[in-house]
């Protein structure tokens, strides 16, 4: 129980922490960019709506007002989860615009963490327990090299030959312009067709982090005495590897899983943008190039905070699978 | 079942009385370039409980594994074969085709063949208790696995039958709910051995079943050991390097040194009328704490490296002190003398002149005696100069768990004082208090009340500058010598800090004060150890480097942590020596921390019983040692193995 | 931007320890890091990619046969003659490119590797020697910043800079690169420090300071440089990820400014696949060297696995 209370403690602090992180950084630049901001608000379009400069001061800074009254405006905005109107997006609310992207990406960002979760412990696990064997050697050295390519690049090649020359796969786009989004088969298979592109350019990259670290985890446990002691009770070699040598060895790739979602997330902004993906990495990417700086730190924001809520479910997890954790004191 | 294997060339089944259990014929395993064990035959016969002695890297743990074809890559068995002579029983545990008598290959059976045979036939404990249990697995799911996995057993019964089996090792049915991180060392490894007797296997190996556990737990494990061994009628294997535990649980002994069998004969002859000279060695290092008249030997040198290639002749003979031409230009094979067998060719010689038994009396090595009193530091000890004092010292420690604070007295009202040239050893279990009161000691720890002086100094009261000024004249002897010297430094440069911190010495001055240090605790010459790392040394020259660097400050006191306790028992001797030398010749007064009462009886001048935190006994040694009145030092005694018991009276 | 910062995914190195290592070490007038990383066969494929790197990046201006930033050549040709690799879309010679970028990516991998590392042993030391309430708000700093998603979090600070360029992106790296290499640090130290030898030098009456860094500290070396070459890896990585959104100063030569640019121009329409291709594959290659010299650096601060 103690291990539970302490794990929510924690990503109650870090949730402030990070909501605190979002407030601190635009402020700590040079110059104003609250300020800019308003201004150029106010040079372009006709009618400005004083919510939009509204929801600029409360995320980039009050020109009036004590820091500490901005922080307690601040936060109350992310409580309301009043983030303003986005200015790019004129008139839908910061918020809306999440809403629309936020599911292409959970789906997206969601089924390449699972799967490459699940692929790369499985070779890991493969390749530890036929160590220093072909399969091995070629699993390890084949993740050397592809763990050190560029997502982006990869995308980039995969559109280039897969799509550009082969043309097998949509360019680009979430779904096809002549079907409307709507609840139908039609949509969702368009959408799984557009979207086999980008969650390939993750899918490459993805497994190596834990192929890695459930192969060496599992050469480990493989060696620890537990294993040998499955082997000499004659159950059978299936069963060892199972429930002896890879049950204990997966337990840090779960606790890995929560960072990876971030490297993972990172890929993403990329890959979205790239392939003109309607996900939060293009919203990022298109708030970056439009200044649009309350948008882009909404998205930060929700990222970090979903980071957070999957970085507490991977603890929880951990706390279900490692008995040790569960009764003794936190680590 | 059998088919393939009973195909085999060779594999007919010895008819008659005494055909064996298990096998080993000429079996040699190699890691790398390193060949562990080389040549080893033995046979092995229903119900037998034999030992197999051996110090560390003899290759009795690889045999161990060899038998079992459980060899961690990248060692292989690289010649000779181990037959399996057993052959199914009836019995509620074992179904199957009728018994045959016939022998099977372990090394070349195949996987299949050999998952069935395993467990049910011949099962094992591990060497650690602490990792031989999954750690994720409820202990009910580790034996209810093996359980399925090699009888009908399911559901409720086999529940019944694990509660049995708890039961049978002394612990409570309802463990197995838990999960091993929830027991201690001491009731692992007792799951441990009722885990390896969960299917009544015909044969058990025991590696090093009760090493790293207290006295007390250890006599205990082996008597419940040795009663089902009794009672179940199964063959074990012995695997140990604790001479007096292997001398006095086991019927028969086999001793092996640098890969090889070298002796193999009964435990009741073999005491009485040991053949090999590294027999006679290691028995020389073992006494009865309780005799008159202690002295225990130790063997010079140290065991050769098996990976150099190109050694010839016997391998031991470069420390024994009988050895003859003929054993350095010719390794001598086993065979039968006297009353086993032994592979030596002086013990072979002096057999076939019928001189078998040469002078028993003379110990094999150099010998370190402990006279009924002790004599030879000095005046009596009351009359030397107290160095050091505790007095009426407390500790209690607080750990918080949640909500819920428990606190343990860790030590209670304790009062001695340590004196110059003299030992005092502090003997206990673990947990007794005996590392809070070193800590007192060195001013590591404050007690909460009492007080520890040092001369004028109150040690108890001591902060920052003054602590550190104080440790030039308390230093530290440590248990485990290779994790008490810096891998990244040369013995030199870990041998001129103190002297340079606490001696001001300097510059040019430097090499000969290290040198001397090396060369007053036997590293000679000293030159060729200078320049060397902890890890190029053996466990002894690595301990004598650790004393050397206590010497460097020239203090007044030395608390030495378990010293011996890592070291391999023909060495022991050597360390307990230098440590008696330095306490005679320069007056140290020396803290001894042990939970071993040979060696306390062999150094100390004063001995110490710690029990929960609480002095249950005090006084000299002898009186100690010889004449208990605590029943908590009188249990610690008899927790002692002693297989000279029976004969010596 | 395939792995975390300071995080380079290792492989047990299986392969056996060559002879007697520590033997060539005390005959070699080289430094003993480098022959001790030699006697590793992975190790040495990677020090040798990584010399070739290095040459190529300091002897750019010999090497490369154009200004990199000249755009008077004919627009996207295709390779051959005076262009092996032929020219972008603005005219300029996409050989001399990848040339010079070699130097941005080496710069950014020593230099940002050297603060991240320096951070991340600054605040692991902190945290695993000195322990207490500075330990307990130093973890809490150190898990905060690995679960805060490293990307977004450049993106949103580089965002916000009135300046562009390498500067920047280097400050950027290392301000938010440092979590994973302090988390390893401090609990190496936690365990070294309760170490014997730790407890005897305090009698051998070393203080503080000598005890980090002339006891602990050399047993952490392999932790140190694979800490080192794993923040090098993934500020280069970074690096090219930020320049390829258009976060740097599109005007230097770096590999991540020719995606970019190669992107942005259309590389694909003109059937330029070199352009696209070169820049991704030497990122690759330059990470690769750095992943296989990581195999042989357990080696470093321990003496026993150089012999065997």
């Amino acid at each position: 129980m103690r291990y539970f209370v302490s794990r929510v403690m924690f990503f109650v602090l870090t949730l402030w922490a990070a909501v605190t992180l979002n407030f601190i950084i635009p402020r700590l630049q040079p110059g104003d960019p609250a300020q800019t901001m308003v201004q150029r608000l106010a040079g372009q379009s006709e009618a400005i709506d004083p919510a939009a400069i509204r929801a600029v001061q409360i995320m980039l800074g009050l020109p009036t007002g004590s820091i500490f009254e901005q922080y307690v405006d601040y936060l109350q905005a992310v409580v309301r989860g009043d983030f303003g109107i986005s200015y790019t997006y004129f008139p839908y609310t910061v918020t809306h615009m999440i809403a629309e992207a936020l599911p292409w990406t959970i789906v997206l960002v969601g089924v390449t963490h699972v799967l490459g979760f699940v692929i790369g412990t499985l070779l890991g696990a493969a390749a530890a327990w036929k160590r220093n064997g072909k399969f091995d050697t070629v699993v390890s050295l084949g993740s050397t090299f592809i763990g050190t390519l560029p997502f982006f690049w990869i995308a980039l090649i995969l559109i280039y030959v897969l799509a550009f020359t082969l043309r097998w796969f949509p360019e680009a786009g979430g779904y096809s312009g002549e079907i409307d989004p709507a609840w139908s088969w039609a949509f969702f298979g368009d959408a799984i067709y557009h979207g086999i592109l980008p969650a390939l350019s993750l899918l490459i990259t993805a497994p190596i982090g834990w192929i890695m670290g459930m192969r060496n985890n599992m050469v480990h446990t493989l060696g620890e005495d537990y294993t040998r002691l499955a082997l000499a009770k004659g159950l059978r070699q299936r069963r060892v590897a199972l429930t002896y040598s890879a049950r204990v060895a997966i337990l840090p790739n779960v606790t890995g899983f929560a960072l990876g979602l971030g490297t993972i997330l990172g890929g993403t902004v990329m890959v979205e943008m790239i392939f003109g993906y309607p996900g939060m990495g293009k919203l990022m990417f298109d708030a970056i190039s439009n200044r649009d700086y309350p948008l882009m730190q909404t998205i930060f924001l929700f990222t970090t905070i979903g980071v957070l809520l999957a970085n507490l479910c991977a603890d929880i997890l951990y706390g279900v699978l490692d008995p040790r954790v569960r009764r003794e004191a936190q680590t | 079942m059998t088919e393939r294997a009973s195909l085999e060339p060779g594999a007919v089944s010895p008819e008659g009385a005494g055909s064996p259990l298990l096998s080993v014929e000429n079996l040699s395993v190699s890691y790398a370039a390193t060949r562990a064990v080389r040549d080893v035959s033995f046979q092995l016969h229903d119900g037998e409980f034999v030992g197999l002695l051996g110090e560390s890297g003899s290759g009795k743990t690889t045999l161990g594994n060899a038998l079992l074809r459980l060899l961690p890559p990248p060692g292989r068995i690289s010649e000779g074969r181990v037959m399996w002579w057993g052959s199914a029983r009836t019995g509620e545990a074992r179904e199957g085709p009728e018994p045959h008598r016939a022998g099977r290959d372990l090394t070349t059976i195949g996987q299949e063949d050999l998952r069935r045979l395993r467990w049910r036939e011949m099962s094992t404990v591990f060497q650690s208790s602490m990792n031989s249990l999954n750690p994720v697995l409820t202990i009910e799911t580790q034996f209810r696995d093996v359980i399925e996995e090699h009888t009908a057993m399911r559901g409720a019964p086999a529940r019944q039958r694990i509660g049995q089996l708890l039961e049978m090792v002394m612990l409570d049915p309802s463990y197995m709910r838990f999960y091993p991180h929830e027991l201690s060392g001491g009731m692992k490894q007792r799951v441990a051995l009722a885990l390896a007797l969960a299917l009544r296997p015909r044969f058990v190996l025991l590696d090093e079943p009760t090493t790293g556990l207290d006295v007390i737990v250890q006599r205990s494990i082996l008597d419940n050991v040795r009663a089902l061994q009794r009672e179940q009628g199964f063959a074990v294997l012995l695997i140990s390097h604790d001479l007096g535990t292997v001398m006095e649980v086991s019927d028969r002994v086999m001793v092996m040194y640098a890969g090889k069998i070298v002796e193999d004969q009964r435990a009741s002859t073999m005491i009485a009328e040991p053949m090999h000279p590294y027999t006679r060695g290691l028995l020389g290092a073992y006494a009865d704490p309780r005799a008159r008249e202690v002295e225990i030997a130790y063997i010079p040198g140290r065991p050769p490296d098996l990976s150099r290639p190109g050694q010839r002749g016997c391998l031991f003979a470069p420390r024994c002190q009988e050895a003859i031409d003929v054993c350095r230009a010719e390794e001598p094979v086993l065979s039968a003398m006297g009353q086993g067998e032994a592979a030596c060719h002086v013990a072979e010689a002096a057999y076939a002149a019928g001189d078998g038994r040469r002078d028993q009396s003379a110990r094999a090595g150099e010998v370190f005696t402990a006279p009924a009193g002790r004599t030879d530091r000095g005046p009596r000890v009351e009359r030397r100069q107290e160095v050091l004092a505790v007095a009426g010292v407390h500790k209690r420690y607080r750990s918080r768990r949640g909500l819920k604070v428990t606190e343990v007295d860790a030590v209670q009202d304790v009062s001695f004082v340590l004196r110059a040239g003299t030992v005092t050893a502090l003997v206990g279990q673990s947990g007794s208090g005996k590392t809070t009161l070193a800590r007192m000691v060195t001013g590591v720890e404050r007690p909460d009340t009492g007080s520890v002086t040092f001369g004028e100094l109150r040690v108890d009261r001591l902060r920052g500058r003054g602590l550190k000024a104080y440790r030039r004249h308390v230093q530290l002897v440590f248990q485990d010598p290779f994790a008490a010297l810096n891998p990244a430094h040369t013995i030199g440069y870990t041998l001129s800090r103190p002297l340079i911190n606490h001696q001001d010495v300097t510059g040019a001055a430097l090499r000969p004060a290290i040198e001397e240090l090396l060369e007053r605790v036997g590293l000679s010459p000293a030159s060729t150890y200078i320049e060397k790392y902890p890890h190029q040394l053996s466990g002894g020259q690595q301990q004598r480097v650790v004393v050397a660097r206590a010497l460097a400050p020239d203090p007044e006191i030395i608390v030495a942590d378990e010293p011996i306790s890592m070291l391999d028992v023909s060495i022991r001797a050597e360390i307990l020596e230098l440590l008696d030398t330095l306490v005679r010749e320069r007056g140290i007064a020396m803290l001894y921390i042990t939970h071993d009462l040979l060696s306390a009886r062999v150094l100390a001048d004063e001995v110490l019983v710690l029990h929960n935190g609480k002095l249950v006994e005090s006084g000299a040694t002898l009186e100690v040692i010889r004449g208990a009145r605590d029943a908590y030092t009188r249990q610690l005694l008899d927790a002692i193995p002693n297989p000279f018991a029976t004969r010596r009276g | 931007m395939s792995t975390p910062i300071g995080q380079v995914a290792k492989p047990i190195d299986s392969e056996p320890a060559p002879g007697d290592v520590a033997a060539a070490v005390r005959r070699s007038r080289l430094p003993s890091w480098v022959v001790i990383l030699w006697a590793n066969r992975k190790s040495r494929i990677g020090l040798i990619m990584l010399g070739l790197f290095i040459f190529v990046a300091v002897f750019a201006p010999l090497l490369a046969t154009h200004d990199p930033k000249v755009t008077d050549f004919a627009q996207s040709l295709p390779p051959g003659g005076a262009h092996p690799l032929g020219t972008t879309a603005s005219g300029q010679d996409i050989l001399s490119q990848l040339v010079y970028g070699a130097r941005t990516s080496i710069v950014v991998g020593l230099v940002a590797g050297t603060v991240v590392t320096f951070i991340a042993l600054l605040v692991g030391l902190t945290a695993g020697y000195l322990q207490g309430w500075v330990d307990e708000v130093l973890s809490f700093l150190i898990n905060l910043a690995l679960v805060v998603p490293v990307l977004p979090l450049m993106i949103t600070i580089a965002a916000y800079s009135p300046v562009r360029g390498l500067f920047l992106i280097i400050f950027v790296i290392s301000i938010t690169g440092w979590a994973w290499g302090a988390r390893v640090k401090r609990a190496q130290i936690l365990t070294l420090r309760s170490r014997d030898y730790i407890t005897a030098a305090r009698f051998a009456g070393e203080g503080r300071l000598r005890i980090i860094f002339a006891e602990i500290m050399p047993n952490m070396m392999s932790l140190v440089v694979a800490g080192f070459l794993g923040a090098a890896a993934g500020a280069i990585g970074a690096e090219a990820g930020l320049e390829f959104l258009g976060l740097g100063d599109p005007t230097t030569v770096s590999w991540g400014t020719m995606l970019y640019w190669a992107n942005n121009s259309g590389a694909m329409l003109t059937g330029q696949w070199i352009w696209l291709g070169a820049p991704g594959l030497a990122i690759a290659l330059l990470l690769s060297s750095l992943t296989l010299i990581n195999f042989g650096v357990d080696a470093l601060s321990n003496p026993h696995l150089r012999e065997r």
